[in-house]
């Protein structure tokens, strides 16, 4: 009887452990999520995604022919927009996505001269001054110049007393993440092109042809070691090795993105080997028997029996992989840099969404709502993939293999 | 002068050795052309070894040593200029445990013929129909031979592996205990289609049931401790044992 006791005791103690454990976990992870979401959903549009880093900056004139607008707002506005009636823009004061104070536009009337204005540029191009552009500044002939550091207020105040303006200067929105997304998709995509092949090799060799000998024990283990090296390590052979080969062969100057995705490849190497080889090992020797038996040779065992049972291995090391192509920041920082471009080429700089989460961090004050938003995006972006390497190989399988379920 | 014949094999002082044990020990046999041999012996005595040697699938197991020849026809099969993989394309092996490849039934039994390079769509129809109507399998998985070969219950499984060697139109085929996984209904179908295929291939069986090797072999080998005790015509063998071992093993007095 006492003994029964005992042991309900003891499983009580070990199962609160277990739950315990789990609700900790469990609300850690929520948190984290919860945290994310709160910070960075307000930032979160698609502006964000398709709009360049860099704002584009113009300075601009009135063509002579225009006159003013003198019209009422067609939209309803509150209480921080502040609207000239005379020139039929409306402005307000906010914060841009990099954490700057601006003057934002927040309409432009179809009748307001300041619709359509004269780029005082090359080509003297009409362009538009659309909602979401930041003024910088309004100048006006016989009046002081308005700036957007003295707010929103006082430059419809500025142009409430003017008929005529001198020049405007104003910017497109910047701030965007696109140019980081597409390095990310870049990176993913180069990355596991030189480690997919390398690894998936490597995995053969170990478990189909490698000699059980002293030698390949001890290259498995160093395989393993690798595994747990720090990535800033991995970052400091990039730059030491990638980058210089990459200058030499390409018409790089500097790290870039090959450099970077040669830099991920080693990272993954380890990864991608054990796990490939772990999907060979269980693979059932009797499938290897077999076809030696019909005939097949060894490469033709090794290629159309072995590797296809092991997709789904590999695929799981593919996963593996990517996440760890958009998380890595530590390693990029090095061998790539962590100068944010819009313009992406393989042979030059630019950031992925974690180094672009870095560098934001980085800044004076930390933008902490856009990092948060880029860490949905980056989130993302992993569900898709994979969701999207699931149905691809699901699709395989069902092809090659006539599984039907 | 020896007499070669395709189809049947002649092994002289066929000794071999994993590492440092004796695995079988100077066997002298001729096996017969399109015969049923059944290879017989209690657990560890060697079958399944000199089963392998046949095809050289010994070969694949690190320091496994074979001494002695063994001809097949006029080639003998351990001497240099013998090609295992052109070996293995004549004599085909069917595995104690049903081995289908995890693909489709169609794609398990044009595999090998694939890996010979035939790409013709339709010399490869044309085979795997011929391999799994000889192998007694057709009309069942007709319907479905897209579908995955582990979706077949055990013992079409196992007669898929035969309709898979069958298709590469070999003149032997090895059977490594075809039937041990098999239930009694599976297995009256497999030694039903052995009796059949006896009239094309020459057939060598390892079995631990006695009565299985009586019903469909013609010859009996009955191994023990890696040496042949005894070898000869199965009616014989069975009706009078030369030897008192291998009375005492038919008879269920040991092993
Ligand atoms: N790969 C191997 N390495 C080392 N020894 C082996 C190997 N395969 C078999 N042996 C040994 O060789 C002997 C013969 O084995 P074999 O598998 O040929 O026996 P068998 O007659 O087929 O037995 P069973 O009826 O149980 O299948 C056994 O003692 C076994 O332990
Ligand atoms: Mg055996």
């Amino acid at each position: 009887m006492s003994k029964n006791k005992k042991r309900k005791a003891s499983d009580f103690v070990l199962n609160s452990i277990t739950y315990l454990s789990s609700t900790v976990s469990l609300i850690t992870l929520l948190g984290i999520l919860i945290f994310i979401f709160g910070q960075g959903f307000k930032l979160l549009n698609v502006d964000l995604l398709v709009e360049n880093f860099e704002s584009q900056g113009y300075v601009a004139d009135l063509y002579d022919n225009v006159r003013l607008c003198n019209c009422e707002p067609t939209i309803e506005f509150d209480e921080n927009t502040y609207y000239s009636p005379k020139w039929g823009v409306a402005l307000s004061d906010t914060t841009d996505l990099l954490g700057r104070t601006v003057v934002k536009v927040e309409f432009v009337d179809k009748d307001s001269p300041l619709y359509k204005v004269r780029d005082k540029g090359i080509g003297n191009d009409p362009i538009e001054l659309r909602d979401e552009y930041h003024i910088i500044r309004i100048a006006f002939d016989e009046y002081p110049t308005a700036l957007s550091r003295y707010g929103s207020e006082n430059m419809i105040n500025y142009l409430e007393a003017n008929d005529s303006l001198r020049e405007i200067e104003f910017q497109t929105e910047g701030g965007g993440i696109r140019g980081s997304i597409i390095t990310t998709l870049y990176l993913i995509v180069l990355t596991l092109a030189f480690a997919l092949p390398i690894g998936i090799a490597a995995a053969i060799y170990l478990n189909e042809y490698a000699p059980a000998n002293k030698v390949t024990k001890l290259m498995r283990s160093l395989i393993e070691t690798l595994t747990g090296v720090p990535s800033i390590i991995y970052g400091l052979m990039g730059l030491a090795v990638f980058v210089p080969l990459t200058v030499k062969l390409t018409s790089a100057t500097g790290g870039n993105l090959l450099s970077g995705a040669m830099t991920l490849a080693v990272i993954l190497l380890p990864i991608i080997i054990r796990t490939t080889e772990e999907s060979l090992k269980v693979i059932p020797d009797d499938y290897r028997q077999a076809s030696l038996a019909l005939g097949a040779s060894k490469t033709q065992t090794t290629f159309q029996i072995v590797l296809p049972s092991a997709v789904p291995g590999i695929m799981t090391a593919t996963l593996l992989a990517i996440g760890r192509i958009i998380g890595e920041s530590a390693a990029l920082v090095f061998a790539i840099g962590t100068a944010i471009k819009d313009e992406v080429s393989l042979t030059g700089k630019s950031t992925s969404l974690a180094v672009h989460i870095w560098a934001m961090m980085t800044d004076e004050p930390a933008n902490i709502e856009l990092s948060a938003t880029i860490a949905i995006i980056i989130m993302f972006i992993v569900v898709i993939l994979n969701i999207l390497i699931k149905i691809i190989s699901g699709r395989y399988m069902k092809r090659k293999m006539g599984v039907s379920s | 002068m020896k007499q070669f014949v395709e189809g049947a094999f002649s092994i002289e002082n066929l000794t071999l050795f994993y590492g440092n044990k004796l695995a079988l020990n100077d066997i002298n046999i001729d096996i017969h052309n399109k015969q049923v041999t059944a290879l017989i012996g209690p657990s560890g005595c060697g079958k399944s070894t000199f089963l392998r040697t046949l095809n050289r699938m010994n070969d694949l197991i690190p320091n496994c040593k074979v001494d002695g020849s063994i001809y097949y026809g006029e080639e003998n099969i351990y001497s240099q200029e013998s090609d295992v993989i052109d070996l293995r394309r004549r004599i085909g092996m069917v595995f104690q445990k049903p081995n289908p490849f995890p693909m489709s039934i169609y794609e398990n039994v044009a595999y090998g013929l694939k890996c010979q390079g035939i790409k013709d769509k339709n010399i490869l129809q044309a085979a795997v129909k011929k391999a799994l109507v000889d192998a007694a399998l057709y009309e069942e998985v007709k319907d479905r031979l897209k579908e995955s070969a582990l979706s077949l219950s055990g013992g079409q499984q196992q007669r898929l592996c035969i309709a898979r060697a069958i298709a590469m139109s070999p003149d032997v085929i090895l059977m490594d205990e075809p039937t041990s996984a098999l239930d009694p209904i599976a297995t009256a179908k497999i030694e039903e289609l052995i009796t059949e295929l006896k009239k094309d291939y020459t057939i060598i069986i390892v079995t631990h049931n006695m009565q299985q090797a009586l019903r469909i072999s013609d010859y009996t080998a009955f191994f023990l401790m890696g040496e042949i005790i005894e070898y000869g015509k199965t009616s014989e063998l069975f009706s009078h044992p030369k030897n008192p071992k291998t009375e005492d093993y038919i008879t269920g007095r040991f092993g």
